[in-house]
């Protein structure tokens, strides 16, 4: 079902290093929140963060998935106070945009200093709502990608690089 | 606006209103016609209403269904729209972008 890689690790790495480069220069002197969007964002949050050359706090949040319930709801809410924070939100993948504006507009209501939006993938064409991303790794073609904390039915999130599946669940 | 209180031409319109339902964003269904072509009295005798409008976005969106080959006549009545009304936001959602979406949206994570 999945054969070369799309972006293998070493692209990874470079963009990931790329990202936390910048991030740390646009937050030169702050302490950001960077804050995770549970699942398949972690292993991304996690390489960013240690890419960073500036302190930072790592936290994490998560949301219902469509299908899940009438509506979509924060599941696990943040730890770490937002109000008058720095806020980066890292999410896996950004295509509608309708999961992030909801997230967005949640975070927004609890006055962070500020707030970017940071995205291992990219998916301009299928946008719906415009958001504006900051900080993206790759934008992707109309593929579906599994790998680097990206999941199938569950599957494959273990993967060091970012692959194409070769069918979309159903 | 309820998806149960609107009546959709086609069901995959149904599907994206409660895609929105789902993630709080208000929509309306066909709220507006939009005039395409004119004419020699400067009548409107073609007009184009897309299916959805977000209003706290101001975005129209046009859900479209066909295949890819059977869109010309939709695509016309866009590059219409989108000449005669350039400050009208739309975007074309083709029945491709839909399955992706509701797939992916309804994956496990």
């Amino acid at each position: 079902m999945i054969g070369d890689p799309l972006f293998d690790s070493e692209s990874i790495a470079g963009r990931v290093a790329a990202i936390a480069a910048a991030i740390s220069h646009d937050y030169s002197g702050k302490r950001p929140l960077m804050l995770g969007l549970l699942t398949a964002a972690a292993t991304f949050l996690g390489d960013l963060a240690k890419g960073l050359s500036i302190p930072c706090d790592v936290d994490f949040i998560s949301v219902t998935n469509y299908g899940d319930g009438e509506g979509i709801v924060v599941e696990q809410d943040a730890t770490i106070p937002v109000a008058g924070r720095h806020v980066i939100l890292v999410d896996d993948t950004v295509d509608t945009g309708l999961r992030l504006q909801y997230v967005v507009k949640r975070l927004l209501e609890r006055a962070p200093a500020s707030l970017a939006v940071c995205t291992l993938l990219d998916r301009p064409h299928r946008r719906i709502v415009d958001i504006e991303i900051k900080y993206r790794a790759f934008e992707v073609p109309d593929v579906f990608v599994v790998g680097y904390g990206l999941d199938y039915l569950g599957r494959y999130r273990e993967l060091p690089a970012l692959y194409a599946h070769g069918t979309w669940p159903a | 606006m309820a998806v149960s209180r609107v009546t959709f031409a086609h069901a995959s319109e149904a599907e994206l209103a409660r895609l929105f339902d789902f993630y709080r964003v208000d929509w309306q269904y066909e709220p507006r016609s939009f005039p395409i072509a004119w004419n020699e009295h400067g009548r409107p005798v073609e007009f184009f209403t897309p299916d959805f409008y977000l209003p706290e976005h101001d975005i129209y969106i046009e859900l479209t269904v066909a295949k890819p080959a059977r869109n010309s006549r939709k695509n016309r009545k866009l590059r219409l729209l989108r000449s005669h009304h350039p400050c009208v936001n739309v975007k074309l959602f083709t029945r491709r972008d839909a399955e992706r979406v509701f797939s992916r949206l309804k994956r496990a994570s």
